[in-house]
């Protein structure tokens, strides 16, 4: 327990822990002191320079700022004293005579104009500063408007940027009355390394940083919104909790909520990216495809009018055609193998549950899977053999007790940007090493201990070589092998042959980074691994796994605090919908449907007889479809004629489907080539549960209604179902949850009520009542020994190698504005406006080398096809590579990737082909 | 609307982009120096010494170099007043730049005058004219630097002459050589600390016995401070505050001048008996000369004076008041804006790098030698009765001879004006006194024969600080001379809390009008005293309180 320290508040005997400020006992006390320039929130440290929370200290010259002080034993601190109430009165008096009138401020309901209220002080005696010392507003951000005539330095949004979301954007420029909040070097803030994270916006107290759409013209407040709903960011694996400001019945505003995979912060794309929901092209009717209408895989539709192709349809009419059509296509075949399911990771776990029930028990196959195939595939095929379990060993705050961290093929400040200020966090405050593993540099690469810029597609050699120096030189944990391991001889013997040197000439980094690195790593107390899609998108994504698995076991990193391996997960519930069984080898919890005992539980449970057979991957089935295997199939919110690697071999494959039915919210590429189209709704729109990355899962409740006709996702899902035959009556997701549930050991101890009252509960949990484990594995992994296998990984170059004619490397991945294949973030204003379209990003010497100018139109090409992209040059890009963002449909990078697949984790090379850039002739 | 604001930059990766050429030039200009986050002052002193000016495309170079963030780095530049950061497209200020003192004694002397004809008389392109803070020439007041050359007692033919010979290097004077202190028994009492003929605690006995209190300002025993420091977990460093920026002080850069090598040695003699390894000078940028000296004779000494394994880094402040305030010199020796921290913790525990410091001012080191080879009671028996030791008095204003005055603390400001001082001017009859520079308040002349030294004056609402005494006469307004502190205060505030920030400007705007709003000025100056967070903001409003309370007659 901690050490308590007894004082007097007031007179009064009060009691508080050691590192406990006055003003947090004085709280507990039942005293809120005026405070602007300390915020009481999770990552914020007192500044104690408004100094509106002054108290008298027995003994003390001058008065204390009860924010920043802490008590000593005995002391006699006063807060209702003359002295220190005139004080904080003058200290509001002071900063009134410069703020705009509180009716015509930029919020009148502000923090600061409630501490007046509280200290009633609405009026000054002093005179306001020269006019030509007041800052004049900043409007250059699409989303945040600067009115620093507000602003009362109070150092908050400085502390956002710097030390709580680690953007390192905002400063105090200048000194004295003429010291201003800045971005950069003064640059407009729309001008500047904003990352437009919104932390600031939400940590001004006073409206001087306010979100641009609740402000007019003259940058006066609207009018605040009617009501709000406590629910999740629709957009990565992190899981950020939010709510949701509603005005009208449209969201106006979404701010972070103290979630534990966020502590109330948000990105970008939760912040701003909610407006798609709004959207103009939002399908409100069901559509059949007219009479006569033929499916050309090259056409582009215009979204906002599907009827040039397609047909209003009553919901009846539609979900009769679907099943029927599924139903035909069913029995043509004996084996009832001609149709298939993609289900979605970016919907609730009850819809994936029921989605991948209806293709078992309705299709009767198991050819169902989603897009993890895309993602983590090869990764969970690494996890399942080494430790028997597919999900993160420890969650991404728990690097709070790590000394090292390896981050490798991930670029988390785009892709997981709230997760990695937790990483900045312990960088900054506590001094974590971080080893950073990319072939381009990115926003840690400044902050990072190293930085391993090695060739791409060198990833198992590079992690060899580290594994062969912590090996040869000692530095593995014996008694952890020993104890929780198997198959280190085996390791051991085949690491011998990869020497630092050998390495170092395949991978590009020198022997000694790789044997600095490999001591830094092993020396640690406690490492976690974090990798992202540049280690799983190979095809030797499997073996670079193993490695990184290797790599923690033979050190005893896991099982620990501040140990762990974490594959980051890409979608708001690709662990969820993996979790319920959205996978065609496994059903719910990973059960295999190769054990038939699975397959009889399931049989049982469902009451039906199932396929014994697993199902066929994504790209199987394309595959099948393309040959005309497969002639059906049901996609709910996936959008494989964007994200599939070769992409006009998919759209091809999909034109050739007798029946495509594709349940979404807009006319996406994919929707293009549908028979059917089902309106259904967005995330903000209904409730469900949603597991994260770090396996918690969580409650995300509806806050505005559907658009149209437009139906809940389970409701569509269960009317085909009904229309196939099947029996069903769920009442609602809560239901549905509880099915789930009882068949899934993992969080068999998470109810409903419980997801409805604590918000975020992490599986497993022992019981009903005690909190979820965030470090898993201490006493042995979920195998049949309990040993984790360490699998030796060998060298295979990319399936494509530059050559001659095609002499770049061509890397996909995303933007942080933009997610997936843009069909969300595409139609949000504010994430569009700062990334309006596509370019190509390469280096400053194949700018030059190459006589290109910024923005100009090129030709990127592969052997699988061309299109014509603006060219950027971006300092992050070594020399040799190119990288294209997947998220624009006027530039779609999987036209170009390779499909060439990982042999064990069926998850194509979408991070590395060949390339060529030319040109373009007007 | 919001769609048509024009991109500055091509926006990837985000902000703006950083020029190769730049990255060359500035890697080069700090190429002698190591890259450490902490001498980022240091590297803005090269570019701005080369440029004139820090133009934005070498500052993000810098910022690149370093790997900071350009706000980081922006901040600092745009903190300090001798950094002129200017966007690329805009013309940096002429090669000649004339700062002229707008402080007290100078403004006495006239200085506003010169400033406005100067600023008449040159075009601004061809010759910048600035107003400045003290320069520590107030015994030859009204002063003025033009380029780094100080001008004395200066007169606009005076200024013409300097700049039309484009004279505009600091010039140092010499006093006691490094030869002629060696050969006078200096640095043996060194010698023996350092072979361990004499204990720490004998030295520290001795200085206690003497009184000698810290010079600075805040007369904290000397002996004591040793003692705290040296209880504290090793590594612990050593900073000497060399940034004597109180209005009418030059006392610091008398002793610097006449005998530097006296003060190094006592420097040395402090570091070795708290064990520190590292000691850190924070020189101002104001006295060049001192500067352009002390790294000159360091070096003489660096290899066989001082004892191997201890490093004295000499760290050049940039025109900021506030650095004289012990935590914010040490933020600006980290390389950061001179931002006060807040206390407790203080720095003798939580210091420079987060290390135990043992801080100094410049005069109190001068005379640990002189203490420990002549004893305690040399130093002690000069005070007055019951005052300790000699005091060094920076005497300027309506005297006959202003200048440093090494009096018997204690003493009064009668005997000071009569009997070091030659007397008032002529035509100058004694009015009024500031005892301690700026913001030590103000005394009438009827309350001239209070003792002097530290302690003595606090019931009078006043204290001595760092001894900056300016005497005024019966020609001079009382009011103007208030608002030219508050307006030095209001320059020089860091601005971090609300009460000094926003209290210095609205109390310059209240001390301008004709009629002071005695009961509103005196409220805020409660408050700024109560609630600031260093002692500048808490002292600031000393100079109202002393005119509303004495010279009530002279306000209207």
């Amino acid at each position: 327990m901690k050490k308590k320290i007894n004082f007097f508040i007031d007179n009064v005997p009060v009691s508080g822990e050691v590192g406990q400020s006055i003003w947090q006992i004085a709280k507990q006390n039942g005293k809120t002191l005026p405070h602007l320039c300390y915020s009481d929130k999770p990552g914020y440290r007192a500044d104690g320079n408004c100094r509106a929370c002054m108290v008298s200290i027995e003994g003390e010259r001058v008065l204390a700022a009860s924010c920043i002080r802490q008590p000593s034993e005995g002391m006699k601190v006063l807060t209702e004293d003359a002295r220190s109430k005139k004080s904080r009165e003058m200290v509001l008096e002071l900063l009134v005579t410069d703020q705009p009138a509180q009716k015509k401020s930029h919020d009148p309901n502000s923090h600061f104009w409630q501490m007046a209220k509280k200290v009633d002080i609405f009026k000054s005696r002093f005179d306001k500063k020269a006019q030509n010392n007041v800052p004049s507003s900043d409007v250059s951000h699409k989303a945040m408007s600067v009115n620093l005539d507000a602003c009362i330095h109070c150092n908050l949004c400085v502390r956002a940027c710097r030390e709580v979301q680690v953007n390192d954007v905002i400063g105090m420029g200048m000194r004295g009355n003429t010291s201003k909040v800045i971005f950069d070097f003064d640059d407009p803030m729309g001008d500047s390394t904003c990352v437009s994270c919104g932390e600031c916006v939400q940590a001004c107290p006073t409206g001087a940083l306010m979100e641009s759409n609740l402000l007019d013209e003259k940058g006066i407040h609207k009018g605040s919104h009617d009501r709000e709903v406590d629910s999740l960011c629709p957009y990565c694996g992190v899981g950020c909790q939010l709510t949701f400001k509603i005005k009208d019945e449209k969201i106006v505003a979404a701010t972070g909520r103290n979630g534990p995979a966020n502590n109330n912060r948000l990105c970008v794309k939760g912040r701003f990216g909610f407006d798609y929901i709004h959207d103009q092209g939002r399908l409100t009717k069901p559509l059949i495809r007219k009479e006569g209408v033929k499916k050309d895989p090259l056409e582009k539709l215009d979204p906002f009018n599907p009827l040039t192709h397609f047909r209003e349809a009553t919901w009846e009419e539609a979900l009769d055609l679907a099943a029927n059509s599924f139903k035909k296509i069913k029995y043509s075949k004996p084996d009832y193998g001609r149709l298939a399911g993609f289900g979605c990771a970016k919907g609730s776990n009850e819809e994936a549950y029921l989605f991948q029930k209806l293709i078992r028990t309705g299709f009767k196959n198991n050819n169902v899977d989603h897009c993890t195939r895309m993602c983590h595939a090869s990764s969970v095929a690494a996890l399942m053999e080494a430790i028997g379990t597919g999900a993160v060993t420890a969650t991404v705050s728990e690097v709070k007790n790590s000394d090292v961290a390896i981050v490798i093929g991930a670029r988390p400040t785009q892709n997981h940007p709230v997760a990695a200020t937790f990483l900045k966090n312990e960088i900054k405050n506590r001094g974590l090493k971080l080893i950073l593993m990319d072939p381009r540099e990115q926003d840690l690469s400044r902050i990072a201990e190293k930085h391993l810029k090695f060739k791409p597609g060198t990833d198992v050699a590079l992690l060899n070589g580290i594994l062969n120096v912590i090996i040869e030189e000692g530095l593995v944990d014996r008694q952890y092998i020993e104890k929780h391991t198997e198959g280190y001889l085996e390791l051991k013997k085949h690491i011998k042959d990869f020497t630092p040197e050998e390495m170092s000439n395949v991978c590009g980094i020198s022997a000694e980074e790789i044997r600095e690195t490999a001591r830094i790593f092993a020396k640690a107390k406690a490492a976690m691994i974090f990798w992202g899609m540049g280690i799983s998108q190979h095809i030797h994504g499997t073996d670079n796994s193993r490695c990184l698995i290797s790599l923690a076991l033979t050190t005893g990193n896991c099982g620990r605090p501040g140990t762990g391996l974490h594959p980051l997960r890409g979608q708001n519930n690709v662990q969820g919908a993996s979790d319920v069984g959205l996978i065609p080898m496994v059903f719910p919890d990973y059960q295999p449907i190769s054990n038939p005992e699975n397959v009889k539980f399931f049989e049982n449970y469902w009451n039906t007889n199932l396929d014994p057979k697993p199902g066929l991957t994504v790209v199987e089935i394309m595959e099948e479809i393309y040959n005309k295997k497969i002639n059906g199939l049901y996609i709910m919110g996936e959008n494989p004629a964007m994200s599939d690697p070769n992409a006009n071999h998919a759209r091809e494959a999909l034109s050739r489907l007798d029946m495509l039915v594709v349940q979404d919210i807009f006319l996406t590429e994919t929707a293009y080539l549908a028979d059917i189209v089902l309106p259904a709704s967005a995330f903000p729109e209904k409730t469900g549960s949603f597991t994260n990355t770090d396996r918690r899962v969580q409650l995300a409740r509806k806050a505005v209604n559907a658009p149209g006709e437009a139906k809940q996702d389970w409701w569509i899902i269960q009317e085909i179902a009904k229309r196939m035959g099947l029996k069903w009556n769920y009442s609602g997701p809560d239901e549905i949850y509880d099915e789930l549930r009882n068949c899934m050991d993992s969080i068999k101890n998470i109810s409903w009520e419980r997801l409805v009252n604590e918000g975020a509960v992490t599986y497993p949990c022992d019981s009903e009542d005690t909190p979820g484990n965030e470090v898993l594995y201490g006493e042995g992994f979920p195998t049949v020994n309990k040993k984790a296998r360490l699998v030796p990984a060998k060298i295979t170059p990319p399936d494509e190698m530059p050559d001659k004619n095609y002499p770049l490397v061509l890397t996909t991945g995303r933007l942080l504005e933009h997610w997936h294949t843009g069909s969300m973030t595409r139609r949000s204003k504010v994430l569009q406006h700062i990334e309006p379209e596509a370019y190509v990003h390469i280096s400053r010497n194949d700018m030059k080398k190459n006589n290109f100018s910024q923005n100009e139109l090129v030709r990127l090409s592969t052997r699988r096809g061309n299109i014509n992209v603006k060219v950027r040059f971006d300092k992050m890009i070594p020399d040799g590579m190119v990288f294209l963002p997947f998220c624009f449909e006027n530039a779609p990078a999987n036209l170009l990737t390779n499909q060439a697949l990982d042999p064990d984790g069926k998850i194509p090379e979408l991070k590395y082909c060949a390339a060529k850039i030319d040109k373009v002739s007007i | 609307m919001l769609d048509k604001v024009k991109k500055k930059f091509v926006p990837y990766p985000k902000g703006r982009e950083i020029d190769e050429d730049s990255i060359t030039l500035v890697r080069k200009l700090i190429s002698h120096l190591p890259l450490k986050r902490d001498l980022l002052i240091e590297y803005l002193h090269l570019i701005q010494d080369k440029f004139n000016c820090i133009k934005k495309t070498n500052l993000a170079a810098l910022s690149d170099i370093m790997k900071i963030p350009f706000s980081e780095a922006y901040e600092v530049a745009t903190f300090y007043a001798h950094f002129d950061v200017i966007d690329d497209d805009k013309i940096g200020p002429p090669n000649i730049t004339i700062r002229v003192c707008d402080s007290l004694t100078c403004e006495l002397n006239g200085s506003e005058e010169i400033l406005n004809s100067l600023k008449k008389k040159y075009d601004k392109n061809k010759v910048r004219v600035l107003r400045a803070p003290c320069m520590g020439l107030c015994d030859h007041a009204p002063a003025c630097e033009v380029g780094h050359k100080h001008i004395k007692k200066c007169t606009l033919s005076s200024i013409e002459t300097a700049v039309n010979k484009k004279s505009i290097h600091a010039s140092i004077v010499e006093g006691i050589s490094f030869e002629d202190y060696k050969k006078n028994g200096g640095y043996q009492l060194l010698r023996k600390c350092y072979k361990g003929n004499v204990s720490v605690d004998e030295i520290i006995e001795e200085l206690q016995k003497s009184g000698l209190k810290g010079m600075g300002g805040a007369g904290f025993p000397a002996g004591q401070k040793w003692k705290f420091v040296r209880m504290e977990k090793s590594p612990r460093l050593m900073t000497i505050n060399g940034d004597e920026g109180e209005p009418g002080t030059f006392k610091d850069k008398f002793y610097l001048e006449k005998d530097l090598h006296r003060f190094f040695e006592g420097m040395l003699i402090a570091a070795w008996a708290v064990d520190a390894k590292d000691i850190y000078i924070y020189m101002r940028d104001e006295y060049p000369g001192i500067l352009k000296k002390m790294i000159r004779e360091l070096k003489i000494i660096e290899n066989n004076i001082i004892q191997e394994g201890v490093k004295v880094h000499i760290r050049r402040g940039a025109g900021a008041y506030i650095c004289g305030e012990e935590s914010a010199m040490i933020e600006s020796i980290e390389g950061k804006r001179g931002l006060p921290r807040h206390k407790p913790p203080f720095v003798s525990k939580v210091g420079l790098f987060g290390k135990p410091t043992l801080n100094h001012n410049i005069e109190t080191v001068f005379w640990v030698r002189d203490i420990l080879e002549k004893g305690a009671g040399w130093f002690s028996s000069q005070g007055k009765p019951g005052h300790k030791g000699p005091h060094s008095y920076s005497v300027s204003g309506r005297v006959k001879k202003p200048g440093v005055k090494l009096a018997p603390a204690g003493i009064t400001i009668n005997e000071l004006i009569n009997d070091y001082c030659g007397g008032m001017l002529d035509g100058h009859k004694f009015y009024g006194y500031l005892p301690g520079g700026a913001s030590g308040g103000i005394l009438p002349s009827t309350m001239g024969d209070i003792p002097l030294d530290f302690g003595t004056l606090e019931e009078h609402g006043c204290f001595i600080g760092s001894g900056a005494i300016v005497v005024f006469s019966d020609k001079d307004d009382i009011t103007k001379v208030v608002l030219n502190l508050l307006k030095f205060f209001e320059d020089e505030s860091c601005g971090q809390c609300t009460p000094c920030r926003v209290g210095t400007e609205k109390a310059v705007k209240l001390l301008e009008k004709k009629n002071w709003d005695k009961n509103l000025l005196n409220e805020l100056v409660a408050m700024m005293g109560d609630a600031s967070i260093c002692g500048l903001g808490q002292a600031a409003g000393n100079p109202i309180k002393c005119a509303i309370k004495y010279f009530a007659s002279d306000l209207k």
